[in-house]
Parts: structure tokens; C-alpha cells; sequence
């Protein structure tokens, strides 16, 4: 067990009938920092959280969070203590006001905070006493994050928490978050806003199809990940896709593309020996490596 | 504050189903208003047992009706994953539950006869204490074997409606299969105190079924139980 990491998993494995939702997931998410969970809808994301939580049954393979195994029942329902979790789909319990789901969730924690609790509630214009059945998905949401917002808990865990949100609370929350981390909170969210998380993460993490495909920093991805293009007189001779350095080859007429994951100047000297008529290379947004991780998958 | 929860969440159901039983009462006072006092009657006794019958048919609705919700329904409704990342097990969860439900239940049995008791001791009307307690003890004791049926089914089917049909159904086919085959077995004879009726006077004679009233209370703490084994095993 590692104390540096918020959440550490070891082929955490769940199969639902022949069907593989997260497949020998070994993640680790340090602390302090804001971690990105990235994967197209399906890939694994959501069951993931769910089984850090104890909400879904592992069928593999463990794993722990904040130190705590999740695997033990007992252990899972202290961690929760410190885990502040916004679900995916933003679901509240209808038959309560406002101010009654605040007064419940506040009674369950001991880091609750008053003062955040009444700012957000100011921010967000909440109706104290208005029943969430009546609430729109927006203020739905809205009151979710206060309620994960309004703690000072060791880890947030926010699944898609942008999602139904106007630009305006989507600034926000974006604003939330970093001044979470700066109090020393770790939050791994997962999100399919890639412009909202190459703001915000440090690291990222890209799942499909349950497998881990990439795990990297997000700094490390912007000084390291380059698009190298080499345009040729004649079709493109054949490259070894599995070099070193090079994630992905792709060949369109008289044009092969090369993704370099690291080293790229040397990736690009050894496309020399290919005698292009030119060579290109260009930096990769977040976008794209996700985009070229999925598709290749 | 799970008990907070749980209250909110089944409130406006134990209030529908409290007016409706409370209404039975009303009706009751109001045939036996039209009744000669002080004299004490057969008609009388007759009146206090149908009273009891129409009270079981709709304590049982009431309570198949109070066994709804819980993590299996919120499941269908989305809310499961914020009830189960709470820093609460689920054995407590469900625990609160099953509770909050019996003591409503037990409301339900009580609030009608005393309700009966008080508005017939203003009007003069003759009414034995020990037949009401009868009456309240078999409904309440005996009538918490259908709450935790409908706790047990509510756990094991998502659908609050397809839930209900169900629990109702294992009423119904419950009652007319025993009452065919094991009559002495028939929970609803039981309940109404049917067992215990004097055909000639319709008094409740002989003593209270402490053994029925035990293995009433046993049965239903096993589907109490199994209920809480489901719960700990389901995925959500």
C-alpha cells in the first residue's frame, strides 16, 4: 500500500456475464492532485467508481482508497467517511426539499462546512425549500456539488460532473475544484469535456473497453506526445509500428502519420532513413491522444 | 438521520394510509351511534368484528404499501449510488428501514382502536378494553408477517408498482391457498381473530395466542432477515 496514492488498484476486474465492464485495472491516482478519468460512454468508467465505493461487487483483483481495502465492507463504509462522491446521473432523492437532502447529508459528516454550505447556496441560487422533484436537471446538479462541495473531505470523486451544467456553473465548478485541490483534497473526476480537463487535471487517465490505455501526467503528454507527418513521392514504405516511442502509424495515400508518445526528435531521424519528401512535426492536444487511443483500441 | 430518511420517504404514504384507516373508524361510529345505549349487544360485538375485518384488509394494503422503497426501488429511480456512498452499511440502512416501516405499521393498528375506544367512551357507548387490546395485539402482531413479506419481495423486485402487484398477489394466494388446504395455518383467520370468535356472543374468547403471536413475530423477523442477507448481496 502505497500512502502517496489517494486510490491504488490491482487487477480490479468486473464481468457482468460474458461481458468484460473493467478488465485487470491496475490505477493509481496520487494524492493532492486532480486526476482525469477519460473513456468513451461504456468503457468502464462509472462501475469503476462504483466498485472503489463498494456500490458494485469486484469480481477480481482489489485495491484500496485513502489507504482502506475496498473489498472489506467495514473498511469501504469508513473511507466513504472521507470520500465526497457526485454520481453520474445526478439523481436526488425526490421526496425531499432542498434544505432537508443539506440537512440529512450534513448529519452523515463530521468535515461538513457552514460557511461553504451558505456560499454555494448563494451561488448556485438554490430554493431552500423547494422539492428536487421540481428542480431542473442543472439545479440538480447544482445541489449535488453542494453537497460534495460543502465538505473538506480527503477525496473527491466526481463522475461527469459538468454534465447539464450552463458555461457560467461549469466556470464555477472548474474554480471549485482547483481551490479544492489548493486546500489539499484529491480529486479524480471523469469527464468526456476534454477542454474542461486539459484545464484543470494533472493527470489523466484513458480507459476502453475496461482496459487502461493510458496513464500519464498531463504535462508529460504536451512536452512528450508529438504528430509526425512525412509526406512521400510514392505510397509509403512499411514501418514497424511496435518501435519504441511510436504509439501509432497511420498511412492516407502518399502520407503516413506517426504518433511519438516519447523521444520524438529521435522518432523523426529515424523517419529520415524513409527519405520523405518532407517531415512534419507537430505537438498533440489531449484531444487527439485520446481520440487516437480509443480508435487504435 | 436515517431515520429522517426514512421517515420523508414513506410519509405521505403512511399519512393516505392513516386517513383511509381512519375513515373505517368513522364508519364504525357511526353504525353503532345508530345502535340503543346503553344496551350491550350481539349486534354490537358483531359491529367490533367487522370493524376488525375491514381494518385488516386495509392495514395489509396499508403495510404491503409501507414495505415499498428502499435501495432496490432507488436503484430503478437512480438514487442507489448516493444511499450507498453514505458512510452507513447497508445492514443499517436497511435495519432503519425495516423500523421506521414497524412502527408505522404498529400505528396503523393502534391509531384506528384507540381512535374507536375514545370516540365510543364520549358517545356512552359500552366497550370492553380487553376485546379492543385483543383485537389491536392480533392485528398489529400478526399483520407484520405482510410488511415483511412485502419488505422481502420490495428487496429482491426493482419496480415500486411491480413490487406492490406482487405482494398483493402473495396476499391473496397466500390466504385462499391456506384457507383451502391449512386452515389453521390461514394468517388472515389469525388476524382478524376469526380463531378466537365466539360464534354466539362474537366476543374474542379463551387466552391470547402468545405461541401464535411468537411464531408471527419469528416469521417475520426471518424475512426481516433474509431481506438484509439480499440487500448485502445485491449489486447495484
Amino acid at each position: 500500500m502505497n500512502d502517496e496514492m489517494a486510490i491504488e488498484t490491482h487487477e480490479l476486474t468486473r464481468r457482468y456475464g460474458d461481458t468484460l465492464a473493467v478488465s485487470h485495472l491496475n490505477l493509481r491516482v496520487p494524492r493532492r492532485q486532480v486526476t482525469a478519468f477519460l473513456g468513451r460512454n461504456g468503457a468502464g468508467k462509472s462501475t469503476t467508481i462504483k466498485m472503489l465505493l463498494g456500490i458494485t461487487s469486484i469480481t477480481s483483483g482489489g485495491g484500496s482508497v485513502l489507504g482502506r481495502a475496498i473489498q472489506d465492507p467495514a473498511q469501504n463504509c469508513q473511507l466513504r467517511r472521507d470520500v465526497a462522491y457526485v454520481a453520474e446521473d445526478k439523481r436526488l432523492y425526490s421526496y425531499m426539499t432542498v434544505e432537508q437532502i443539506i440537512r440529512f447529508t450534513r448529519s452523515l459528516y463530521q468535515d461538513w462546512q457552514p460557511a461553504a454550505e451558505a456560499r454555494l447556496l448563494k451561488q448556485f441560487r438554490l430554493p431552500p425549500r423547494q422539492k428536487i422533484k421540481s428542480l431542473s436537471k442543472g439545479m440538480r446538479t447544482k445541489l449535488a456539488l453542494l453537497l460534495a462541495f460543502s465538505r473538506r473531505p480527503e477525496l473527491l470523486i466526481l463522475d461527469e460532473p459538468s454534465e447539464g451544467l450552463d458555461p457560467v456553473s461549469i466556470e464555477e465548478l472548474l474554480q471549485e475544484i482547483v481551490g479544492a485541490v489548493a486546500n489539499g483534497v484529491t480529486v479524480f473526476f471523469s469527464s468526456h469535456q476534454i477542454a474542461e480537463v486539459e484545464r484543470i487535471a494533472d493527470r489523466v487517465c484513458i480507459l476502453d473497453q475496461g482496459a487502461l490505455l493510458v496513464d500519464a501526467c498531463l504535462d508529460d503528454i504536451r512536452r512528450e506526445y508529438r504528430r509526425i507527418t512525412l509526406s512521400f513521392y510514392a505510397p509509403p514504405p512499411k514501418v514497424n509500428p511496435s518501435l519504441p516511442g511510436i504509439k501509432q502509424v497511420r498511412i492516407s495515400g502518399r502520407q503516413m502519420t506517426l504518433l511519438a508518445t516519447e523521444n520524438a526528435n529521435a522518432v523523426a531521424e529515424l523517419a529520415l532513413d524513409l527519405h520523405p519528401a518532407s517531415i512534419e512535426v507537430t505537438p498533440v492536444g489531449l484531444r487527439e491522444v485520446f481520440l487516437e487511443t480509443v480508435r487504435e483500441n | 438521520m436515517l431515520w429522517y430518511k426514512a421517515w420523508l420517504e414513506t410519509r405521505s404514504r403512511f399519512a393516505a394510509s392513516l386517513v383511509t384507516l381512519t375513515l373505517v373508524c368513522g364508519l364504525f361510529v357511526h353504525h353503532a351511534l345508530t345502535m340503543i345505549r346503553p344496551t350491550w349487544t350481539v349486534d354490537f360485538n358483531r359491529l367490533l368484528y367487522i370493524t376488525q375485518e375491514f381494518l385488516a384488509l386495509l392495514w395489509i394494503l396499508s403495510a404491503v404499501l409501507l414495505g415499498m422503497g428502499g435501495i432496490v426501488y432507488e436503484k430503478a429511480v437512480g438514487t442507489s449510488g448516493l444511499t450507498l456512498s453514505l458512510p452507513v452499511s447497508r445492514v443499517r440502512l436497511q435495519s432503519v428501514r425495516i423500523t421506521v416501516g414497524v412502527l408505522e405499521a404498529a400505528a396503523f393498528g393502534l391509531i384506528p382502536w384507540l381512535t374507536i375506544l375514545a370516540v365510543s367512551w364520549r358517545a356512552r357507548m359500552p366497550l370492553v378494553l380487553a376485546q379492543v387490546a385483543f383485537y389491536a395485539a392480533l392485528l398489529v402482531g400478526g399483520g407484520l408477517v405482510y410488511y415483511a413479506m412485502a419488505v422481502l419481495v420490495s428487496t429482491v423486485v426493482e419496480g415500486a408498482y411491480s413490487s406492490t402487484a406482487i405482494a398483493i398477489g402473495l396476499v391473496f394466494v397466500t390466504t385462499v391457498a391456506l384457507d383451502s388446504w391449512f386452515r389453521q395455518l390461514n394468517l388472515w383467520r389469525f388476524v382478524t381473530g376469526n380463531f378466537y370468535l365466539d360464534v354466539h356472543t362474537f366476543l374474542l374468547t379463551g387466552h391470547f395466542p402468545w405461541l401464535g403471536m411468537l411464531v408471527c413475530l419469528g416469521v417475520a423477523a426471518l424475512m426481516f432477515v433474509a431481506s438484509l442477507l439480499v440487500i448485502l448481496r445485491r449489486d447495484f
